[in-house]
């Protein structure tokens, strides 16, 4: 094996995802613990049920070994990633380049709805691929977890274009894992397709150093986003 | 003055059924289509946006009140068209080449034309060329560009100066939006405004058609 070449590589073409009401009300645009009166959650569960079908979570991971870091970078396989991202990770020993997708039927459904004059299917439908896009980043680092060793944890998990990595780091995650094989690609201006996909980094190393209580939020300048946690 | 309360209330509740029959029974006891713009949908929606900006309401909700304001247009607007009244604006609405991201786009389409404006969504990953020629072709007061990543922003520039070259800049009023949109942004390109979101998008457009 190449020095270069990745401890692990693992792809799911079906991963486990189970909506939850509330989580899926926070995406639609409502603030923690507040839940819209009927008829308008009734409407929403009606359209949750008829999204499940409509959603392909998939995900693939490639493991490397940290080859070096500085608070600047940090080496991985033959590519090097910019940004503080070598300081966010800096407990790691190893760390996952992964890629998520909630696939395009999600997004198909959103366009017909839209398309069918039914607006606020249309939101629903949006806002649950949103939910179920960061749900396979969950269950595929639930995944990534048992290459864990004894006493090894998980950092939190960090995405090209908030602050710890620039927008085209995208190309190099890219080129650290394969994005093809659960049928998501890069275009040109660095969105991923299908939309509802999710890539990142997370870190694998002793818990001691790499198991912090922060949220990624704390790092994120988007103060008035409605996500924040 | 008819009273326009029924109308008003349906609207408020994103009923679109209640709102479409609170409107034809004002029109059938002689309310006239204007004042049931001016004094029934538009002050309803009104409060839609400020119950949002409150945070009493989200976007559903927004969706839902747009949704009945738009069907009440439906009925509307032909007897509107006779007495020779306009749309309150023509938007042409894109998301900038490069960019797929549509439910941005949507949500401010669906606000505007539940405010009244007639809206022709060019869809996604639109070139200059396209909103130019739609520009041009439906005569349109607005054209609005959304987008959804800072990579994707330069493709505003793009648009605007095609705009300049096309000698149609004067012509149309050019507001922009989307998560990595800021007035500085807006105020570096030369676009003519900035929504922060649909509600404000549909009171800016408002104000660059001077109603
Ligand atoms: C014409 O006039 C106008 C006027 C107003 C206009 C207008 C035009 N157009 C829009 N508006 C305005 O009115 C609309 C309605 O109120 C608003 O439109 P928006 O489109 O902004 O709002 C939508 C209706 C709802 N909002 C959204 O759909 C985006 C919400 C946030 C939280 C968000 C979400 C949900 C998602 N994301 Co992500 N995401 C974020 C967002 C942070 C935020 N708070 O905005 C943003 C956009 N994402 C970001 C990133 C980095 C990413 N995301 C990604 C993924 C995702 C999810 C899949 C999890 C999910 C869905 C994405 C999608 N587009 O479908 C990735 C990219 C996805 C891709 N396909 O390439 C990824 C690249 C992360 C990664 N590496 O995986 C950031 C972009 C930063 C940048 N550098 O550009 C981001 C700002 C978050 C942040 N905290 O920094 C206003 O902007």
């Amino acid at each position: 094996m190449n020095s270069d070449d990745p401890l692990a590589t693992e792809s799911f073409q079906q991963l486990v995802v189970e909506p939850r009401l509330p989580e899926v009300l926070r995406f639609l645009g409502y603030p923690k613990g507040v839940f819209p009166p009927d008829p308008m959650k009734q409407s929403i569960e009606q359209v949750l049920t008829r999204a499940l079908p409509g959603l392909e979570p998939r995900g693939t991971f490639s493991i490397y070994a940290v080859r070096a870091h500085t608070r600047r970078s940090l080496a991985l396989g033959s590519e090097t990633i910019a940004g503080n991202i070598g300081e966010f990770l800096h407990g790691a020993s190893r760390v996952a380049v992964l890629v998520v997708t909630a696939g395009r039927g999600i997004t198909e459904l959103s366009t017909e709805a839209w398309g069918a004059g039914d607006s606020l299917a249309g939101w629903a439908f949006d806002a649950i691929g949103s939910w179920a896009a960061e749900a396979a980043a969950d269950a595929l680092t639930q995944q990534i977890s048992s290459h864990l060793g004894a006493d090894e944890g998980l950092t939190l998990r960090y995405s090209p274009g908030y602050c710890g990595m620039d927008l085209s780091q995208q190309r190099t995650i890219f080129g650290l894992t394969r994005p093809g094989s659960i049928g998501v690609s890069l275009l040109p201006s660095l969105l991923m397709q299908p939309m509802k996909s999710v890539s990142g980094l997370v870190g694998l190393g002793p818990r001691e150093l790499v198991g912090v209580n922060l949220s990624p939020c704390d790092r994120c300048l988007q103060i008035g986003c409605h996500m924040r946690r | 003055m008819h009273d326009f309360s029924k109308l008003q209330e349906a609207v408020l509740a994103g009923n679109s059924a209640a709102a479409v029959a609170a409107a034809r029974q004002a029109l059938s006891e002689g309310a006239d289509p204007l004042d049931l713009v001016l004094h029934g949908i538009s002050p309803a929606m009104a409060e839609v946006g400020r119950l949002f900006e409150a945070g009493d309401y989200f976007v559903p909700e927004l969706l839902i009140s747009a949704r009945a304001t738009k069907e009440v247009f439906v009925l509307i607007r032909p007897l509107l068209a006779k007495q020779g009244a306009q749309p309150t604006g023509r938007v042409v609405l894109g998301t900038v080449q490069g960019d797929l991201h549509d439910i941005g786009k949507n949500l401010v389409a669906a606000l505007l034309e539940g405010g009244g404006f007639e809206v022709i969504d060019l869809g996604v990953s639109v070139s200059p060329e396209k909103f130019i020629a739609a520009v041009a072709d439906k005569k349109a007061q607005i054209v609005g560009l959304s987008a959804l990543l800072t990579t994707t922003l330069p493709a505003m520039k793009t648009t605007l100066d095609a705009f300049r070259s096309a000698g149609l800049r004067d012509r149309v009023k050019v507001m922009i939006g989307g998560a990595p949109v800021t007035q500085s942004f807006a105020d570096t390109i030369g676009a003519d405004g900035y929504g922060e979101n649909a509600a404000s998008a549909v009171q800016l457009a408002r104000r660059l058609v001077g109603v």
